[in-house]
This record gives structure tokens, sequence and C-alpha cells, in this order.
């Protein structure tokens, strides 16, 4: 039963923190009646995993072989994408919400951001979802063992678990002050973003499209990053206890690209008035 | 402004530069497969020996009529899942002499060792 629950809970840790961050924006930028976008986006992520769930225990051949790791793939960068996306948004309004503190963002701008937060929630979602629907459907198969009767229970309690944290995430990033709420989600969503570059690029190493792929380093005797504390935030920004060289650089060059985006009031200290940046001071404290 | 939002079309290209650059490794058609099958929260064979440096791959087969698996080796960012009752091909890429685990990442009981030699 623990390890069914360890197995749900892991896989829809990150689905949850996406989907309680991007709750909690839309309730932090006046648009918590826009919620309905993300419970789609995530709505229909469940159907695209069993319906991906379905097709991989269906299709057989090299279309099995190669097409779960193909959309792995996609939907990892695709991610990687709309965070950036995400992020960039957040540091260029991040003044104009910052003026007035729970003043509504402009109506244009916010349903130019709508659908794009239910892509979000649709790729958080949808990246483990396949997984968890074919992991806990073994357990459904076989209900007729009393054991799979607590496996299934632990698997519920994963699932609760996870929408349990989603809704803590949900809740404190509500009760945050705006700037704070868009300072922390800022560095959070960098890191995750980063994280999932590099693991998008481990993932073509593994598929053997890049080249490469020995560690450069392992930090395993520290923390390993397939148990409690380590896969936690292997999830959350992406650590490798042996990475390859290749994710190290695609995880700096993110890094690299991606601060001045999601943090211009950093870069443009000094040229601009002072109310056009966000203070450094307020980002870094987390 | 403008400058900034050419950072992320930078990044896309370089992985793209990668990609193209990468030895697409067309020995990798050519590379052996080696067969193993799960059952009963086992893997048979427990262990296989492959050459060091040459890629391969592995064919996996579920025996199980219910339980799906997925077979796991985090340092190759390896995880495939093999429904009940199929078969699924997993390219592995040439390795480093030594011995590598892999995992049952729905049943972490379940493992297979490959030696690289």
């Amino acid at each position: 039963m623990g390890a069914t629950f360890v197995v749900v809970l892991r896989e829809g840790f990150e689905a949850a923190l996406l989907l309680g961050i991007v709750y909690a924006y839309l309730a932090q930028i006046g648009h918590a009646e826009s919620r309905r976008y993300v419970t789609l986006g995530g709505a229909l992520a469940v159907l695209a995993s069993i319906a991906m769930g379905v097709a991989v225990s269906v299709l057989s051949g090299p279309l099995a072989d190669v097409g779960p790791d193909v959309i792995a793939i996609a939907v990892i960068f695709v991610a990687v994408v709309l965070l950036t996306w995400h992020g960039w948004w957040m540091g260029r309004h991040a003044r104009e919400i910052r003026g007035d503190l729970q003043r509504r963002v402009d109506a244009a701008h916010a349903s130019q951001q709508l659908w794009m937060v239910g892509l979000i929630a649709f790729t958080g979602v949808f990246r483990e979802g396949a997984e968890t629907v074919l992991f806990l459907w073994g357990l459904l198969a076989q209900l007729q063992d009393v054991s799979s009767w607590t496996a299934l229970a632990g698997g519920t309690a994963g699932l609760v678990g996870a929408v349990v944290l989603g809704w803590l995430v949900f809740q404190g990033g509500r009760r945050l002050s705006v700037q704070r709420f868009f300072g922390v989600t800022s560095l959070l969503i960098l890191f995750l973003a980063a994280g999932l570059f590099s693991a998008g690029i481990g993932r073509l190493q593994g598929a053997g499209v890049l080249s490469g792929g020995d560690p450069l380093w392992d930090t395993s005797w520290l923390l390993e990053d397939h148990s409690g504390v380590g896969s936690f935030l292997a999830g959350l920004i992406g650590y490798r206890a042996r990475p390859s060289a290749l994710e190290v650089a695609g995880y700096a060059l993110y890094l690299a690209a991606g601060s001045p985006l999601f943090f211009p009031g950093l870069y443009r200290r000094g040229t601009h008035r002072n109310g056009d940046v966000i203070e450094p001071a307020q980002t870094s404290r987390v | 402004m403008k400058r900034l939002t050419t950072s992320p079309l930078l990044l896309v290209a370089a992985l793209a530069a990668l990609v193209a650059w990468s030895p697409r490794a067309q020995a990798q058609d050519k590379a052996p497969e080696l067969s193993l099958t799960a059952a009963n929260q086992t893997f048979a064979p427990a262990e296989l020996k492959v050459k060091a440096g040459q890629p391969f791959v592995l064919v996996v087969t579920n025996n199980d009529p219910k339980k799906s698996i997925e077979v796991e080796n985090k340092d190759l960012r390896i995880e495939k899942v093999v429904p009940a009752g199929k078969t699924v091909k997993i390219r592995v890429r040439g390795l480093k002499p030594g011995s590598y685990v892999f995992v049952d990442d729905f049943n972490q009981s379940a493992k297979f060792k490959i030696v690289a030699e």
C-alpha cells in the first residue's frame, strides 16, 4: 500500500504544484472566474492520459516502441515553452500589478493569457498522466486479490495527497501579497522550467538522439535523486545526482536565458523609473 | 525587450543544432537485441551481458496478464511503460564498462542488471 501511495503521489506532485500555482495566479490577478480554463485544461489532460493509456496498451510495433517517448519528450519541451512564456508575461506585467495592489490586470492582457494558463494545466497533468493511468489500471484489473484492494487504497490516498498538496499551494499562494506571489512563483517556475529543459535533453540522450550521457559528476553520496527528498527536488527544480554534461549545460543555459525574461526589473535597474522595477530583494527572499 | 525575446529562440536553435550534429548512429539500426521477460514481479534473466560501447535494444515482454510495468534506469534516463501482455523495444546507448540496475518503477522490488564489459 505504501509503495502505490508513493508512486501516485510522486507522479501527481508536479501536476498538483502547477495547478495550485495557476489557480492562485488567477485569484491574484483578479480573474478567479477564469478558473474554468484551468479546470478544462486539466480535465482534457485526464481524458488525453486515458486515451494515451489505451493507445499504449492496444498498439504494438514501432509505434508503441517510439511513440510514447516522442510524445513524452514533446510534452516536456512544450511545457518549457509555455512556462517560459508565462514567466516572461509575469515579469513584464509585475509592475502594473504592483502599482495598485489588488488591481485587475488589463482585461485584454489577461484574456490573451488564459488559454495559455489552460495549456499549462494540460501539460502539467498530461506529463505523468498516461503512466499513472496504466499503473492504476493494473491495480484495478486485479481487484479479486485482497492485497490489490489495499494497493488501490494506497493509490487513491496518493491521488488525494497530490490534490491536498495542490490545494495547499493554492491557499498559500492566494494569501501572499501580489508582489511576493509573483516573485516566489517566478523563481519557482524559472527553476522548474530549467529542470524540465534539462530533463528533456536527458531524455533525448537516453533515446540516443543526442550523444553523450555519461555523468559529469556524482552527488548521490549526498542525495539520491530517486528517493524521498531527492525525488521531490527532482520534480521541483530538476535535481539530478548524476547529470550529463549536456544536461548541466542546458540547465545553466536556460537559467541564463530565462532570468532576464522572468526578472526584467533586475536587468533594467537604473535605466527606468523606480516604479518600473521589481525590487530585487523581494525576488531573492524566498 | 526585443533582444530578450530572442533568447528562447536561441535556445531552440542551439538544441536543434545539437540534434542535427549528433551522430544519429546508423549503427543503432543494427544494434543487437537482448530479450527479457517480466512476470510475477521478476525479470528473467536477472542479468544480461553487453559489449561496452555498443548500443543495443532491450526487448522486454511483460507476461503478466494484468499489471503494467515501467522499466526504469534513472542514470540512463530510461523510463518505459510495458503494458500487460505486451512487448516493447527499448534502445539503449553504448555503455561504459560497469553494471546498470534497472527496476520496475511500479514495483521497485523487481530488478534486473545489465553488465557492460
